[in-house]
């Protein structure tokens, strides 16, 4: 059966012939790579390097971006391309997201002409893989007290520190790692052949297990004077990327929920108890009704902040809430939907464990609901809440 | 109104479909005459009750299938209001090539036809009915086992004519038999089997009637699950394929609700199963209770009965 | 050497169809897309054109949304796009023939590709019709082609199974899906093809005389329903089953 993806608001009639090529593009793709290989991959914990190649092919990494090779799309396209990605599953959309707005973004953005030169078009067309290296073990929704440090000696750079959690590291060429250097945060780029640099899988994930997950370690790690990211210091350089990523995530978490509820629909459907499709009773009804109600919301508020991106007319706080609102109302309707499938629920014959699993993760990565709530809450007062120190 | 019908080879001789578009053309009245292409078929033709002349047109470039060279060879030989063809892929071609030589307008795939003429066929893979008028003259394709035939026992006169006829596609070798071992996902005709089958070896009576009418043979996911012969792309259900062919034939498969996911859209089912409770017969066009191992011989006979006449 | 391919923009082949007031609803199908064997054709077309021919012409003729299925192709790599506007929402096989031959002749063309029927109406008309209006060769049910010097050698689904043929001079050849694999377009095909130009044109721009139509639509219905399900015991029943299966259910 085709792909209905739900649209209640018919929000497609708002969009461009080329956006909804490119959607289908991604889509068509999704059905027949990643739907079929998917549960696979999550067993293997891989992320086949096919998938790296065909999504390079598709150009749809670094979507936003312009020149250099990137496709230089509008905001509500890449949205698009998150949405139909992640209803595949979250963990391929987050290798685009990593790749676009994590890596592709700050060189395109903080990058010296060179760097721009000698990366983003490889980037591009999926040739060479980024990650994107904040987090630390010690330091995750406080990135601004990281211990990674850098030091200037004359003819290059000695990173030296660990960061965690980093999605892409061990298949990476290359990393946008950030530092402090003389207690100031830095972007730089450290390749995979550095010498000093490893970068060890994590194993073990309940969540996203056909994305790859590491440590980067620097031990005395060398790096050219020409690695640093010029243009940009202080935490705005890390907090910039994530808004882009925050970005494509809100569109995602809106896939993997539709998924999920066209999952619950059909079991619901078909599944027959008391002598009717359990679909035909109350108490069912009021769940589906639900999803469908959040998922219009979310895509609503999806599409209009793709708009704003595009007008520049957008502030950080209304991605925070896209992107927690979104999250948190996806993973709700996962949990929903692994409920109405019963027992049949917990099987990776059905899609909704994944995505319930997955967008644990994304609940959590990319600044945690917690995080975006205080967010808005100092927008809201005025008064920040994140520490207790004034 | 004079109707020309292109009789349509099959096996070195004439097909059946010939005698039903002469069935279907007498309704109309008028005087029948048949075009044979390469000669094959001519004397069985002449039999055809009804048939007032046939044309066997020979000659060199009949010995492999160029469509315009020859509708060039059969062109000054029709003359008629109405040219008639099966509408297998060559009866197509030739009636639309015809039609556009003539200027005629075509009407393909024909399964209903009415004075007037109006026709009925069927469009958006049998989602809809599409009735045309056509006016005369014109060409029509016509469904096989649609029509009834005309009887035989006429006795036409045939004319022999040699043609020559300058071909431009040359056949340079054949590559492969048609139908080997089709896809379910593709075929038009699926024949699965399930559990019920009792052991993978058996699947080979099921190979053995989807050879006889093309059909790809598929499984359920107990087959699948239980025999390691029995691969993962056979099988046909909620985590296999989904398929949608014309016929769909399920040999001791009990129907359950995943499985009916990927074949409840067939056209037609037909299901095999000793249990007459089992619930693939609520989805079933036609059922019947048996085992597998009195139905499959009996069906593999008398489906090849029905496909070689 | 150019290279024409023939696009028809039917409903997709999932699309529900019904039929209201005699007429299928055109207004309840959500999706229309390049009918699946043009695509083949559109495939082999790029093909070509890869291994040496100097243009890839894609021709469709329907309403104003048809023009999707051209910016599709030039996505995947058509040059020129050539769209003839017409709103009739039934033309009789003459009519669209020589539409469709004059619009190859307007484009130089000698090798023409198209499906070897439409997913909407099945006919399979179009290919050897407009074949026999511009005076080529038709090969039909090709499932693949390549360019041999001057010739062109193609693989198709004959009556007794596939054969490797050749033929030479101006020719059209009508598609069935075979082996080979449909290109996905990527971004930066899709954003060059927004900027391509298609020339939109009327019937009457073409300079031909379109008659009387001698062929018209008098009414759509719904598929009369299945009969309700018939059980039978034993398999003494299969012989009168087969007959159904043939007769009644016309699918043998
Ligand atoms: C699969 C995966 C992939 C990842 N990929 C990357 C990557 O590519 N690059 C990268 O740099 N990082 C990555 N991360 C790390 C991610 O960004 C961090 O996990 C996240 O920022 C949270 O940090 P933490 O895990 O250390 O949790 P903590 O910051 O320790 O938070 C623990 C809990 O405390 C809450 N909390 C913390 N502070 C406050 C507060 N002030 N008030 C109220 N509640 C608070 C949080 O909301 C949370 O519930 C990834 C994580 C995962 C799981
Ligand atoms: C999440 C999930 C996904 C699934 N996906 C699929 C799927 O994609 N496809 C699928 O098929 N199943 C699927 N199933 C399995 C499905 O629920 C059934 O278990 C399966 O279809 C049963 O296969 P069966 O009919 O061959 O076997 P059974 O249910 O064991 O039925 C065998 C039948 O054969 C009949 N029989 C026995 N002997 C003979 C004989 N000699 N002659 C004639 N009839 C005989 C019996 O009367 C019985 O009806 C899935 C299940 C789950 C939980």
């Amino acid at each position: 059966m085709a792909y209905e993806a739900l649209d209640f608001y018919d929000i497609d009639s708002l969009l461009t012939d080329e956006e909804r090529m490119i959607r289908d593009v991604v889509r068509d793709w999704v059905e027949e790579r990643i739907l079929p290989n998917i549960e696979d991959a999550c067993r293997e914990g891989v992320f086949p390097d096919e998938w790296r190649a065909e999504i390079g092919e598709m150009g749809i990494l670094g979507a936003p971006l312009k020149g250099y090779g990137c496709p230089g799309l509008s905001y509500t396209a890449y949205g698009l391309i998150c949405r139909e990605l992640e209803r595949g599953d979250s963990g391929v959309r987050s290798f685009a997201s990593v790749q676009g707005s994590l890596v592709m973004y700050p060189i395109w953005d903080f990058g010296s002409e060179e760097q721009k030169e000698k990366y983003l078009p490889r980037m591009a067309s999926g040739e060479l893989v980024g990650c994107f290296g904040l987090t630390e073990p010690d330091y995750g929704s406080n990135p601004g007290d990281m211990l990674t440090k850098a030091e200037d000696r004359g003819d290059y750079f000695l990173l030296n520190g660990a960061k965690m959690w980093i999605t892409n590291g061990t298949i990476a060429d290359l990393a946008v790692v950030w530092a402090k250097l003389d207690g100031v945060i830095r972007g730089f780029i450290v390749e995979k052949e550095d010498e000093g640099f490893t970068a060890p899988e994590m194993k073990g994930k309940h969540s996203l297990k056909a994305s790859i997950t590491s440590e980067l370690v620097f031990q005395d790690c060398k790096i050219p004077k020409d690695r640093i990211l010029p243009d940009v210091r202080g935490l705005r350089g890390p907090f910039s990327c994530l808004n882009n990523a925050r970005f494509g995530i809100s569109w995602g978490a809106v896939g993997a929920a539709q998924s999920c509820f066209n999952s619950a629909k059909e079991y619901a459907l078909s599944r027959i108890q008391f002598g009717h499709p359990i679909a035909s009773f109350q108490l069912v009804q009021n769940k589906l009704s639900w999803m469908l109600r959040e998922i219009t919301k979310g895509q609503l508020l999806a599409y209009h902040l793709g708009k704003k991106k595009d007008d520049g007319t957008w502030i950080p706080e209304q991605i925070s809430l896209a992107k927690m609102n979104n999250v948190d109302m996806a993973l709700e309707i996962a949990r929903m939907s692994r409920d109405i499938h019963g027992a049949n629920g917990i099987l990776d014959e059905y899609p909704v464990m994944r995505h319930m699993a997955n967008l644990e993760s994304v609940k959590t990565y990319e600044g945690t609901h917690d995080i975006h709530n205080l967010i808005l809450g100092r927008h809201i007062t005025g008064i920040q809440s994140f520490t207790r120190e004034p | 109104m004079d109707v020309v019908i292109i009789s349509e080879a099959g096996n070195e001789s004439l097909h059946p479909v010939t005698a039903q578009l002469v069935g279907a053309s007498s309704s109309i009245g008028g005087k029948i005459s048949v075009i044979c292409p390469g000669g094959i078929g001519s004397s069985e033709a002449a039999m055809i009750a009804g048939v007032s002349k046939v044309i066997s047109v020979e000659g060199d470039c009949f010995a492999s299938y160029d469509c315009m060279a020859w509708c060039n060879a059969i062109l000054p030989f029709i003359d008629g209001d109405l040219v008639m063809t099966s509408s297998s892929a060559i009866g197509r071609e030739i009636s639309a090539a015809i039609a556009a030589k003539k200027d005629f307008p075509v009407v393909q795939d024909i399964t209903s036809l009415n004075d007037g003429i109006s026709v009925s066929r069927s469009i958006f893979s049998g989602k809809a009915i599409e009735e045309v008028g056509v006016s005369l003259p014109c060409a029509l394709s016509v469904r096989a086992n649609t029509f009834q035939p005309a009887e035989g026992g006429g006795n036409a006169e045939i004319t022999t004519i040699n043609v020559s006829q300058e071909v431009s596609v040359a056949v340079k070798e054949a590559l492969a038999k048609a139908g080997e071992r089709l896809d379910v996902a593709e075929a038009n005709i699926v024949i699965s089997g399930g559990r019920g089958m009792g052991d993978p070896s058996n699947f080979s009576h099921l190979y053995d009637v989807a050879e006889e009418i093309g059909a790809a043979v598929g499984a359920s996911r107990a087959a699948v699950d239980t025999w390691e012969e029995i691969p993962h792309s056979m099988q046909v259900g909620q985590t296999g394929k989904t398929v949608t062919p014309s016929l769909y034939i399920a040999v001791g498969i009990s129907g359950a609700i995943q499985h009916l996911a990927g074949m409840r859209s067939s056209k037609y089912i037909l299901a095999i199963n000793k249990d007459p409770e089992a619930p693939i017969f609520g989805v079933a066009d036609y059922g019947i209770v048996a085992t597998w191992e009195e139905s499959i011989p009996a069906l593999k006979e008398h489906l090849s009965a029905v496909m070689s006449d | 050497m150019g290279v024409a391919v023939l696009l028809k923009q039917v409903p997709d082949t999932t699309a529900k169809i019904s039929v209201s007031g005699s007429r299928v609803d055109e207004s309840a199908i959500t999706k229309w897309s390049i009918s699946p064997y043009d695509e083949y054709a559109l495939e082999s077309a790029i093909a070509l054109k890869e291994s040496g021919a100097d243009e890839l012409v894609a021709i469709t003729c329907g309403p104003q949304r048809a023009s999707k299925c051209l910016t599709e192709a030039a996505a995947v790599g058509a040059d020129r796009l050539i769209h003839i506007v017409t709103d009739a929402d039934f033309m009789d096989s003459c009519t669209v023939q020589s539409i469709l031959s004059s619009a190859i002749e307007r484009s130089e063309c000698d090798i023409v590709l198209c499906g070897k029927q439409a997913a909407d109406t099945n006919s399979g008309s179009t290919g050897p019709g407009v074949a026999s209006l511009l005076g080529y060769s038709c090969v039909g049910s090709v499932t693949e082609v390549s360019m041999d010097g001057g010739k062109l050698s193609a693989t198709r689904l004959g009556a007794t199974g596939l054969e490797r043929i050749e033929v030479s001079g101006p020719c059209l050849l009508t598609f069935d899906k075979g082996e080979v694999e449909l290109r996905r377009p990527n971004v930066r095909g899709i954003m060059m093809a927004k900027k391509k130009p298609i020339e939109s044109i009327g019937v009457e721009d073409l300079g031909i005389e379109i008659g009387s139509p001698r062929a018209s639509l008098q009414s759509h219905s719904s598929p009369p329903d299945k009969p309700p399900g018939q059980k039978f015991e034993g398999a003494g029943s299969i012989e009168v089953v087969v007959g159904k299966l043939r007769d009644e259910a016309n699918v043998i």
